[in-house]
């Protein structure tokens, strides 16, 4: 199986999941890489601004949601209430009632807030972005939109983002 | 993919992997494997300090020297790693039913999907009272009140005899609106369901949802007209309602 060397006895998952959702994930196409590029930020986590962006298709009630391969991303201001965010990611390959009890199982606004209040982050962006992942041939959100939301945060003085899946 | 495109612009980032083989093919910069199942990417729901850790343990690959790093979070959780789809559901039902001689007791032998809705109003009111009015119904727009039109047209669609309805976006493609049509029902139904029986998680909701309720048998329904018109676009979104 490829990339099961060094997988140490304690990690689960791919070994647990039944046989189709086992090969979904091996035959899944991802750009693969040896190596990556590495920007180390210059300050410390307290004193960083940081962004959230998920790829778990959340957004706004109210704004568009996500069409099935859908690579267009949504802003989410990150002053936003839990209670204003719902989610319209194409799969039911994932248990949605998590997210129906807890935004924060994969959009973690209210713990990120604890964690500024508490001083161990330095400030948010204005605005927090969501994409949809899954995709199969991701090359719009590589080429294009990808890009573009790195240039809102580049503006946004943004050090350190903090990616979550769903 | 989207690591590297940011880091690449100049950002730092940090990233929860839910499946590890997919981070040890793509390598991004910084990645914090979670084992835990898809959809519980901060490993439980409700635990504000277990998340914190998760996140600060996220946080803590900023301080690696060189990359890409790939580290593991130590703690596991045990909710179940798959959620179980309607027809494994439905499958298990039905064997259950051949094996004991009698069905399994359905809601939808008494009440119609849109008199379940409304018996189940107060529980769906409960849940947004525990929760400060949070719900993630709210997909179509279409207020709850004039749910009982919505769902005379998802059986008009299921029996392929769809009725005129006033509320259909013009601007969106049908399959999509079904799809969050029934994203918007089967979130009523599980956040009341919750309210309800709070004893209740997981897949235990899953096999509520599809082998007791009549809504649960409306969008089995609906899903299998969408699949069987031969329609690309529906039957890829009927896989998203129920499969």
């Amino acid at each position: 199986m490829r990339g099961a060397a060094g997988r140490g006895p304690d990690v689960p998952r791919i070994e647990d999941v039944s046989e189709v959702t086992r090969q979904s994930w091996l035959n899944f196409p991802v750009f693969e890489h040896q190596d990556a590029p590495f920007v180390r930020p210059t300050r410390p986590l307290r004193e960083a601004r940081v962004a959230l962006v998920t790829t778990a298709g959340v957004h706004l009630r109210g704004d568009r949601p996500f069409a099935s391969s859908d690579q267009t991303f949504r802003v989410i201001p990150s002053s936003s209430p839990a209670m204003a965010i719902v989610q319209s990611h194409s799969s039911i390959g994932f248990d949605r009632t998590a997210f129906m009890r807890d935004v924060n199982i994969s959009f973690p606004v209210d713990r990120l807030r604890e964690l500024r209040d508490a001083g161990e982050i330095g400030s948010f962006a204005p605005d927090f972005y969501s994409f949809m992942g899954g995709s199969r041939a991701p090359r719009v959100m590589e080429r294009e939109t990808g890009p573009e939301v790195a240039r809102r945060l580049l503006a946004d003085g943004v050090e350190v983002v903090l990616l979550t899946p769903t | 993919m989207l690591a590297r495109v940011f880091e690449e612009a100049g950002l730092s980032t940090t990233a929860l992997a839910l499946i590890r083989d997919h981070a040890e093919r793509a390598r991004p910069p910084r990645a914090l494997f979670v084992p835990f199942p898809l959809g519980f990417a901060l490993g439980r729901p409700d635990d504000p300090p277990f998340q914190h850790r998760v996140l600060r343990a996220a946080f803590d690959l900023l301080a690696v020297e060189s990359g890409p790093v790939l580290a593991d979070f130590a703690e596991g959780t045990d909710a179940p790693v798959e959620v179980l789809q309607a027809s494994e559901a439905l499958a298990a039902s039905a064997l259950a039913a051949s094996s004991s001689g009698r069905a399994t007791p359905v809601e939808s032998e008494t009440l119609g999907p849109a008199d379940e809705v409304t018996a189940l109003r107060g529980y769906y009111e409960q849940w947004l009272a525990d929760h400060d009015g949070r719900t993630v119904v709210g997909l179509t727009g279409i207020a709850q009140r004039r749910w009982r039109g919505l769902i005379r047209y998802l059986e008009g669609y299921a029996a392929g005899s769809p009725p005129w309805y006033a509320e259909l976006p013009p601007d969106l493609p049908l399959a999509r609106f079904l799809r969050y049509a029934a994203d918007d029902l089967k979130a009523f139904y599980f956040e009341a369901r919750m309210a309800r029986r709070p004893d209740q998680v997981d897949n235990e909701l899953q096999r509520w949802f599809w082998t007791e309720t009549a809504m649960g048998d409306l969008l089995t329904r609906v899903a299998s007209r969408m699949a069987a018109g031969g329609d690309a676009e529906m039957a890829l979104y009927a896989k998203g309602i129920a499969r």
